[in-house]
Parts: C-alpha cells; sequence; structure tokens
C-alpha cells in the first residue's frame, strides 16, 4: 500500500508537465473483450510544420471501429476485409473498418489535439501483449511522421525511433 | 474505463490512483525530444566559421553531450551553452579551420530520456583531412627491385639496342664493343632475377625469400610474368645476334630481339595499363624501341670513333641523319604517356609521380642541350676528320650515356610511384556493402569510397530478388567509435530504379554503421544495417 502510493507520488512529481513527443494513446492499458475509447494524443507536426492528416491504422483483431468526428477536419473510414472472422457478441464479424483517416484539417506543430476513435478488442487478441496502432501525421510538401514501429521481441517502444502507440491488453473483465 | 465500473472505496481510489501513475510512467517514456532544425543546416557549406551554432528541438532540452568533431578527426567539448525556450545556443571555439565539422549532440528532454544526433557543417568547403597510412617499406627488396629495373634498362637499351645498332648502323669487326654485350647478359640476369624480386614484392615477403620458387610463381603470376618471358627471350636472341657467324641471321636476330624488347615493356607497367590501351600500348613501344635505336647507337659510335678512320666519320654521319628522326618520335610518344599518366599540371609538383616526372625531364633537358651541342660544333668537323673534334665527340658520347644511365635511374622509380591518373582512380573506387535479411536485402554503394562529400546509392530487393516497391528511403549513417550520433539523409529514386542521395558528407574516414530505413507502405517500415569502411 506504502509503495504503491509512493510511487504514485513520485510519479506524478516527475510526470507533471511533461510533453509529449510521439503519437500516444491517452489510455494505456484495456481488457480484450471489450469496447476501448482510443485517444490518439498529437504533440507536434512534422519538423515544424503543421499536421493536416492523421491516419491510424486498426490493428488485425480490432473490429466495430467507431472513430469520433472532428469539426474542421474531414473523417474517412477505410474498409476492408479482415485476415479472420471474428466473434462480436455473437455475431460472426469478417469486415469492417481497417483504417481511419482525419483530413483537411490544421493542425500547428506548437498545438495539441487528440484524435479518438472507439472498437471493440476482440478475445481472440492475447491478454498480456501490448497491441499497436500505427499512426501517420501528414504535413505540407511530402513531409510526414510516421510511428509505426512496432517493438520485436526482446525489444521494448524505447528503444524504437518511431514507436507506434500502444496499448497493453488485460484479462477479460469477469462478467462481461 | 475499468476504473469507472468499480465502486468508490478505498480499491476504487487505489486503482484510480493506479491509473494516473499508468499516464504518467508511460507518458514519460513517451516523451521524446525531436530536433527541429539547425544553424548552419545539416550539410551546410558555410563562407566564414559560425560564431554561435543553433540547435532547435520541439520541447526544451538539457544538454548531456555537446562535441565538435574537426577536420582532423579530433573532438572538441562544447561545455558553454545557452538554452532560449526550446532552441539551444552553442558558442563555437575559436580558431575554426576550413573542412567538414560534426556537431554532435545527446540531448535529455523532460522526461529523462536521453536523444541524440549529429548535424554536419563545412567552413569553406566539404572535405576532411587526409590521414597518412602507414605501409611499412621494405627498404633492401625495394632497393633490388629499383636495381633490377635500371639494370634491366641498361641492358635493353644499351644492350639489345647497341647489339641492333652494330649490325645495322654502325657495322664493326667482331660482337661489337664489349660493353655491349656485357650489358645484354647484365640485362638478362637482372630481367630474370626481377620475376622473383617482384614475387617478394607481391607476396611481402624479405629478400631472404628470393630464391623460394612459391616466390618466382607469384612473380610470373603478375603482370610482370609476361613481360620476363619476352624481354629474356630477347635477350638471348641478342646474345646469339652478337655471336652467331651468318651476318644475315645476326641482322634478323638483332632486328627481332629490338622488336621484342621493346613490346615486352609494352606489356606491363604503368602506362601500359593506362586507359585508352589502343593508344598507351603503342606508345610504350615506340618510345622503347626509338630509345633503343638512339641509346643503343651511342655505345658503338664512341667505339668507332675510337678506332678512329673512315669507319668512324661514316658512322657518325649515319647517326646523325638517323637519330633526329628518332628523338622526334621519342619525345612525342613520351609527352603523349605523360600527358595521360599525369593529367593535371598541378600533379607534377603534389605526387611522388610527377615529381620522378619532372626530375627525369631535367634530365633529359641537359641531354639534349648536349646532344644539340655535339651536333652543331662537333659533329660537322669531327665527321671530316678533325681528331680533336672526334676526342672531344668520344668524351661528349660518353657523358650522354652515363646521364642516359641516370635517366634509367630516375625511371626506374616510377615502380614505387602509382600515376596520377591511378590515384584518380583509386580516390574514385567506391566503398560497397550488400545487407541482407529476411524481408528485403541491398546493395549499398558509397562513392567515393572515402571521407567528404559522397553519393550514396542503394539497389533495394525483396529477398527473393525481386524488385521492392518503396515509398520512401533514408540512410542513416553513424560512427561510435567516433562518437558521431545518427545523420540521416533521404534518397531519392533514380529512373533506374535505384534511391540516391548526393548531398552527403562522410566527416571521417573509419568504419561507419550504413542504415537504410525503407518505408513499403504508409504504415510499414523495414530497416536494413551494416557496417562500411570508408578510407581516409
Amino acid at each position: 500500500m506504502f509503495k504503491r502510493t509512493f510511487a504514485t507520488v513520485a510519479a506524478l512529481a516527475l510526470g507533471a508537465g511533461t510533453a509529449f513527443a510521439h503519437v500516444s494513446l491517452q489510455l494505456k492499458e484495456a481488457p480484450v473483450g471489450s469496447t476501448y475509447r482510443a485517444i490518439f494524443q498529437v504533440p507536434h507536426g512534422c519538423e515544424g510544420k503543421p499536421t493536416l492528416t492523421v491516419r491510424v491504422q486498426i490493428p488485425e483483431g480490432v473490429i466495430a471501429v467507431k472513430p469520433q468526428p472532428k469539426a474542421g477536419w474531414t473523417l474517412e473510414k477505410v474498409k476492408g476485409a479482415y485476415a479472420n472472422s471474428y466473434d462480436y457478441y455473437g455475431t460472426p464479424t469478417s469486415e469492417g473498418v481497417k483504417e481511419v483517416v482525419w483530413s483537411g484539417g490544421n493542425l500547428a506543430d506548437d498545438e495539441y489535439d487528440e484524435f479518438v476513435l472507439r472498437a471493440y478488442l476482440t478475445k481472440d487478441l492475447k491478454a498480456g501483449e501490448t497491441l499497436h496502432f500505427p499512426v501517420v501525421q501528414e504535413c505540407p510538401d511530402g513531409m510526414a511522421e510516421r510511428w509505426i514501429e512496432i517493438p520485436a521481441e526482446g525489444q521494448s517502444a524505447d528503444d524504437l525511433e518511431l514507436p507506434a502507440p500502444g496499448v497493453k491488453l488485460i484479462e477479460a473483465v469477469a462478467g462481461h | 474505463m475499468l476504473v469507472r465500473k468499480r465502486s468508490f472505496g478505498r480499491p476504487g481510489v487505489l486503482a484510480f490512483l493506479a491509473g494516473i501513475l499508468w499516464c504518467c510512467l508511460t507518458g514519460m517514456a513517451m516523451a521524446h525530444a525531436s530536433l527541429t532544425g539547425a544553424v548552419p543546416p545539416d550539410g551546410a557549406v558555410v563562407g566564414a566559421p559560425p560564431k554561435i551554432l543553433y540547435l532547435s528541438f520541439s520541447e526544451p532540452v538539457s544538454p548531456l553531450v555537446l562535441k565538435l568533431l574537426l577536420p582532423d578527426g579530433q573532438a572538441r567539448s562544447l561545455d558553454e551553452f545557452v538554452l532560449r525556450d526550446t532552441t539551444l545556443e552553442i558558442p563555437t571555439p575559436d580558431g575554426l579551420g576550413p573542412g567538414t565539422h560534426v556537431l554532435t549532440w545527446r540531448v535529455v528532454s523532460e522526461d529523462g530520456h536521453p536523444v541524440a544526433g549529429s548535424t554536419i557543417f563545412s567552413i569553406g568547403a566539404p572535405g576532411s583531412a587526409p590521414q597518412a597510412g602507414t605501409e611499412a617499406i621494405d627498404w633492401p627488396v625495394r632497393s633490388a627491385l629499383w636495381l633490377a629495373k635500371v639494370a634491366m634498362y641498361v641492358g635493353l637499351f644499351f644492350g639489345i639496342g647497341g647489339v641492333f645498332a652494330t649490325r645495322w648502323l654502325i657495322p664493326c669487326k667482331g660482337g661489337g664493343p664489349r660493353l655491349v654485350g656485357t650489358a645484354t647478359l647484365l640485362g638478362l640476369v637482372a630481367t630474370i632475377l626481377s620475376l622473383s624480386l617482384q614475387g617478394l614484392d607481391a607476396l611481402g615477403a624479405p629478400l631472404a625469400g628470393l630464391f623460394d620458387p612459391a616466390v618466382w610463381k607469384a612473380g610470373f603470376a603478375t603482370s610482370f610474368g609476361p613481360t620476363v618471358a619476352v624481354l629474356s627471350a630477347a635477350f638471348c636472341l641478342a646474345v646469339v645476334a652478337g655471336r652467331s657467324g651468318s651476318a644475315v641471321l645476326n641482322r634478323t636476330a638483332s632486328l627481332v630481339a629490338l622488336v621484342a624488347g621493346s613490346a615486352a615493356l609494352a606489356l606491363s607497367g604503368h602506362a601500359s595499363a593506362a586507359a585508352p590501351q589502343w593508344l598507351t600500348r603503342p606508345a610504350v613501344f615506340v618510345h622503347a624501341v626509338t630509345i633503343a635505336i638512339w641509346v643503343g647507337a651511342l655505345l658503338p659510335l664512341a667505339s668507332a670513333l675510337r678506332r678512329d678512320g673512315d669507319a668512324g666519320g661514316h658512322a657518325l654521319g649515319r647517326f646523325s641523319r638517323l637519330i633526329p628522326l628518332c628523338v622526334a618520335l621519342l619525345a612525342l610518344a613520351g609527352l603523349l604517356l605523360a600527358a595521360i599518366q599525369v593529367r593535371d599540371p598541378a600533379a607534377l609538383l603534389s605526387t611522388a609521380y610527377g615529381n620522378v616526372l619532372l626530375a627525369k625531364i631535367g634530365l633529359l633537358a641537359v641531354l639534349f642541350g648536349l646532344v644539340a651541342v655535339n651536333r652543331w660544333k662537333l659533329t660537322g668537323p669531327a665527321a671530316q676528320g678533325d681528331r680533336k673534334a672526334v676526342r672531344r665527340l668520344f668524351r661528349a658520347i660518353v657523358v650522354e650515356a652515363l646521364i642516359v644511365v641516370a635517366i634509367f635511374a630516375v625511371a626506374s622509380a616510377w615502380r614505387f610511384t602509382p600515376p596520377p591518373r591511378a590515384l584518380v582512380v583509386a580516390a574514385a573506387q567506391p566503398a560497397t556493402i550488400h545487407i541482407h535479411s529476411d524481408k528485403a536485402m541491398a546493395e549499398v554503394t558509397v562513392a567515393p569510397g572515402r571521407a567528404g562529400p559522397v553519393e550514396i546509392s542503394a539497389v533495394i530487393l525483396s529477398s527473393h530478388f525481386s524488385p521492392l516497391d518503396a515509398k520512401e528511403v533514408t540512410f542513416v549513417l553513424s560512427n561510435a567509435q567516433a562518437g558521431v550520433e545518427p545523420m540521416r539523409r533521404k534518397a531519392e529514386l533514380q529512373t533506374d530504379g535505384t534511391w540516391r542521395a548526393s548531398d552527403v558528407i562522410i566527416p571521417l574516414a573509419g568504419q561507419w554503421q550504413v542504415r537504410i530505413d525503407v518505408l513499403i507502405g504508409d504504415f510499414e517500415l523495414l530497416r536494413l544495417q551494416e557496417a562500411i569502411e570508408v578510407r581516409p
């Protein structure tokens, strides 16, 4: 108890005012077999240039994707077939949104914004693993920031230059 | 989120705190600063040393290490800096010279995660100070090689050339002057020995291995092998031409020896190896034949003059008519070869090869001066039998012959000096590596493969040798040993399918890590990495 509280306080003290340089997910943990609210935090543009487009690739095993529209941005849902069929509360689902694109906006390099989608994390996903959502920020003049690297076995996201934002999967909540 | 579904109370509070902890911890791990700009910009060439270097980051940073690598490879630590908002201002040390500098930085952003990188700028022009390679020179072998070469020239030009002269130009009784025969035998022995010496040089073996069969074999395997074979045969023919009883046989043998001996020189050596070979090989041949005719005639002529009588005057007349044409061809072929080998007149002073050529030209000037004086002052009276003129001419010819030997000695030094042409080619030689991973492979070329401005190109294929459609390719270079953090250069796709970055400066020689970031789709990145050796 004391240890945990201490760690929490220390982390709060250390973490205060932390700037996020990579695109990251705000909620770091989610149980499989549940609906997850993926909040993508975009901390800056491409080497000083504003972000015009944000593209999120939906990983396999994530279905029933519903992105949240944003004022000033055009929302596009790229649909296609999944590699496998997944169970969504008793309904087999084999196709759906594979990529979400927010475009036409203008997020300056020195501004911050969040992009949100809601999705169902199927029970086919393994608890204990980290689920990665590769994200691409597109800027003017063909510039882009790509947060698309997924750590190989034995690697951590810190070893990567361009880590894809990830969420740690935990066991399904009982009673669901 | 999970917490919201629980009832309030102690477990709920704990879970809530734990949630915040998660956010903070992971937030820390995610917070990496990135470089958003530098002054001078990465890869820039500036006229004067900058007073202050600027590095701008995406967020405020605190420097851990700031280092400036100078063109001579020395590192200067930069301890003074000012942070203004997100920009680091670093005053440069005094006395920065021209050349390529690398600003290597390692900073920590607010989360405590170090981030590192390098930016390059050049003052004046890109380049790096050459670091002299130290190769141990085996002086005994080298001296022996040089001596053998001089003896070979003496044998070919005084010996074979002399035999030719006695058979065709200056008839004399017997086998001609004894010196000619001696020179021929000397040449034969030196040529055969030089085979082993070439072998020693090729294997890097000491002089003690002179009679090791393996060394002889190695010598024969060098480009010098055919030269030795043909030249030895020519010497043998010359010996026959000096001793056989038949005049026709003697004349034929001496002519064949002359042609074969000169052709042997065209078979190997710097000059014959130069392009275009259709021009350089005949030029070497003409150069050698004309030297042999001219120089070869000197000893028989001196001998004829010494004996006095009509024969001497007669010979002198023939010599003076033939030699100007000979010398003109000789000079023409020599100039042509020099132009091909040296290319840039500045190389005459800046390279060892050019220095040898200058020395040779100096000796030639003395020789031609002497020849001209003899021709205009002495030849006429001597041909008419003026005894004093004849004696003076004899002495002058002996001096000429000695100068010729000195020229051979100088020219033999070329054996050890690569011509500027070859230096240019060697310097431009690219460094290449092949990188293979389970998903892709790349053939990477750094041209030229030495420190300074280079062009990096890569052919990228899938691991099944089929073309790989890349969206974007970035070269990332780093040299951990020299403390150079990764520098990245975006590559452009060329029409022939290669990816090329031409604005790259490699500041230091040594082992560099080359990483190729290949973007296949919007969301797929492949990384290939390998070490490459960069010459000074």
